[in-house]
């Protein structure tokens, strides 16, 4: 058994499909847009409306004033293909991409009493996908494929020849001459022409008819030229029009992941990092990799992750091509430690993390490491773990003495000193009579480096009125570092 | 308002006595390894906003929020603390305790602000700390109460307990607010901080949860 999934007017979907406001509008595909540019392709409504193939685009417009004029776009054909052979390794591992809007699939080993649902999910799933499709399921790949082209949307040939009979001549094809001759003899449909002797018409038209005789009568089962699918998930567009605003650029996104999720999971992979690619009209461009907390094929959570990123980009310029390239990885099979803490919805921490950064800024946010230094205030700050590690042991001698609570850059502050000692503080927040005052401990670093040498003294003083502060001397100046808290 | 403040007292006056059997659901609390807050309450209540009123200076806010750091590490979960004046010191703390921390250098309380109303959404964590307690009064009560009610909503729907730290009372939606009144001496320079902890001196100004609690 075989199915064909078949897109017609297949290059003019392929454009129409990125305007989707438009899909209800005639519409016609010309190879270029030059004047003499003839009609390559109409949709039905500019079929009604009497555009031809081969007409002007003045032509055209004369019959039908609302007319749609597009020209072929190789990368919107290009992804509309990718998309129709992803999806149909969704029905069967055996696929051919027999021409373009056409894949035969070789149904072998499918249950046959599950293949007329399978094959209107496949549809269905395409014309969410904004291509609608029809679906031909037969016994051979010809057969099929008439059956989808006249099929709505699905059609299971049961009866070869009760389904043939009534189809006109031109469906098998023939030459324009064979096609005179047999009107001449009053054939009108391939029921008529497969009624006549097989050997009589050898006889008279020889090999081309013996070919047509056999195209007419629905072919026979043959070995499919079988394609796999690409192992580089890649997505790209040039828009006719530069893009200014977010929503048709997340729409574009969205299909792209669409079909490299479906391309992924027939592969029996997961996303591992997405690379966004934005061309700007200034020629330059922004680059953006995205690193999966974990490893997904899900289009929700790839869509929410890109999306929570542009929502909230600016650029120089309107955008005029897109790429999107996915990292793919095998799915992941570790169990965590009982022990570990992991996190719960780490695709939810992702997305909280970068709305977070949105606001305040990437390197505001993070887990903190300190640094193997003296250095007072050294730490860096890195993304928080998807794993943590089992809590470490507490340490033998526990911290003596209340925390700091920063300010940042430290406070100058103005002291009244009697006898050597501080008696008196003011600060820009505070001030007060000093009732205690502990130290000097003087400390230093880097004193190999003359550019990242240090050198201070620090006091604990407590105020009469009550707070404990780190006192700060650096060179004849003075500082409050911080209170203790 | 005392007209509208009388109004809703007398409702709820009027509430309770015609359904005198309607109780709430038991509190599910976070222990926290402070003698006087889980005495008191039985820890951080979950799915709730707390308050923590840091009146005097140097009156233990940054202890208690170390405390609560080791308290989540120990339990394997994850917290952020949300700053709006970048005042917390990563070196005053165990780096152990720190990796289950995610921290949030906020610039002012409207980022702050901003932020927590994302991470108190998020289901990964076990505490969220808002620390305002550096920010101006007059930045604080510029804060509509609609924000704050806003978070309590927004942390009901997870498992997370929700501190905010603040200079003043302030906080509409509070479950429950604690106060830190007392300066700290300098003797406390001295003393070992498990000491320092078990001596946090917090006292409850309010309470709505449920007396029936459920810890962990």
């Amino acid at each position: 058994m075989f199915a064909v999934l078949y897109l017609a007017d297949f290059s003019l979907q392929a454009v129409l499909r990125n305007e989707p406001a438009k899909a209800h509008q005639p519409a016609a595909l010309f190879a270029a847009s030059t004047k003499k540019s003839l009609v390559l392709s109409t949709n039905l409504r500019a079929r009604t409306a009497g555009v031809e193939l081969g007409m002007t685009a003045s032509q055209a417009v004369a019959r039908c004033p609302s007319l749609l004029i597009r020209t072929l776009q190789l990368s919107a054909e290009a992804e509309a293909r990718s998309t129709l052979l992803a999806l149909s390794f969704t029905l069967s591992p055996n696929v051919e991409a027999t021409a373009p809007g056409i894949c035969t699939i070789d149904l072998k080993g499918c249950d046959p009493t599950k293949l007329s649902a399978q094959a209107r999910t496949a549809v269905t799933s395409l014309t969410h996908l904004g291509l609608p499709a029809t679906c031909g399921l037969a016994v051979s790949p010809l057969l099929a494929l008439y059956a989808a082209r006249v099929a709505s949307p699905v059609l299971y040939v049961t009866d070869a020849a009760a389904f043939l009979a009534p189809l006109p001549l031109a469906t098998a094809d023939p030459s324009p001459e064979f096609a005179t001759v047999l009107a001449q003899w009053g054939l009108r449909t391939l029921g008529d022409f497969t009624a006549l002797p097989r050997d009589e018409i050898v006889r008279r038209f020889g090999a081309a008819g013996l070919a047509l005789w056999h195209r007419a009568s629905g072919g026979s089962p043959r070995p499919l030229h079988l394609v796999t699918l690409p192992q580089t998930f890649f997505a790209s567009l040039e828009f006719e029009e530069s893009i200014e605003t977010l929503e048709p650029l997340l729409f574009i996104l969205r299909r792209f992941l669409d079909r490299l999720s479906l391309e992924l999971t027939a592969t029996h992979h997961v996303a591992a990092e997405m690379k966004l690619t934005l061309s700007l009209e200034d020629e330059t461009r922004h680059n953006r990799s995205f690193r999966l907390p974990e490893p997904t094929a899900d289009v929700e959570i790839l869509f929410r992750t890109l999306h929570t990123h542009l929502e909230s980009l600016q650029t120089a310029a309107s955008v005029c091509a897109l790429d999107l390239q996915i990292t793919p990885t095998r799915p992941l099979v570790r169990q965590q430690g009982l022990f570990e803490s992991g996190l719960r919805d780490p695709h939810g921490f992702a997305e909280t993390l970068a709305r977070a950064m949105a606001i305040i800024g990437p390197d505001r946010v993070g887990t903190p490491q300190l640094e193997d230094t003296h250095r007072p205030d050294a730490f860096t700050l890195t993304p928080p773990a998807d794993v943590i590690a089992a809590p470490a042991s507490p340490p033998l001698h526990p911290a003596i003495g209340l925390p700091l609570r920063r300010y940042r850059p430290p406070l100058p502050a103005r002291l009244e000193l009697t006898d050597g000692r501080a008696t008196y503080l003011w600060t820009a927040l505070m001030h007060g009579e000093i009732s205690t005052q502990l130290g000097p401990w003087p400390a230093n670093g880097h004193w190999w480096q003359a550019d990242r040498a240090w050198h201070r003294t620090e006091w604990d003083i407590a105020l009469t009125e009550g707070g404990l502060y780190r006192l700060l001397q650096i060179g004849d100046a003075w500082f409050i570092e911080g209170e203790y808290d | 308002m005392s007209a509208l403040a009388s109004s809703i007292a007398s409702l709820r006056q009027l509430l309770s006595e015609r359904f005198p059997q309607v109780t709430r659901s038991p509190t599910r609390v976070l222990p926290t390894g402070i003698p006087s807050l889980d005495d008191l309450t039985g820890g951080l209540p979950r799915h709730a906003l707390t308050e923590l009123v840091c009146v005097a200076p140097s009156s233990g806010s940054q202890l208690l929020i170390g405390q609560l750091l080791h308290a989540i590490r120990t339990g394997t979960g994850r917290a952020a603390l949300i700053e709006s004046s970048d005042s917390f010191d990563p070196n005053s703390w165990p780096a152990d305790d720190l990796r289950c921390l995610v921290w949030l250098r906020c610039r002012n309380a409207g980022e702050a602000l901003s932020v927590a109303d994302l991470f108190a959404r998020d289901a990964n964590l076990d505490l969220v700390l808002l620390d305002l307690r550096r920010t101006a009064s007059r930045e604080l009560h510029r804060i509509p109460a609609s924000t704050w009610y806003r978070l309590q909503r927004a942390v009901e729907q997870t498992n997370a307990s929700l501190l905010a730290i603040t200079p003043t009372a302030m906080v509409p939606s509070a479950q429950l607010r604690l106060t830190l009144a007392q300066s700290l001496g300098p003797a406390a320079q001295n003393t070992p901080r498990p000491q320092l902890t078990a001596a946090l001196n917090l006292s409850v100004q309010r309470q709505r949860l449920s007396s029936q609690l459920v810890v962990g």
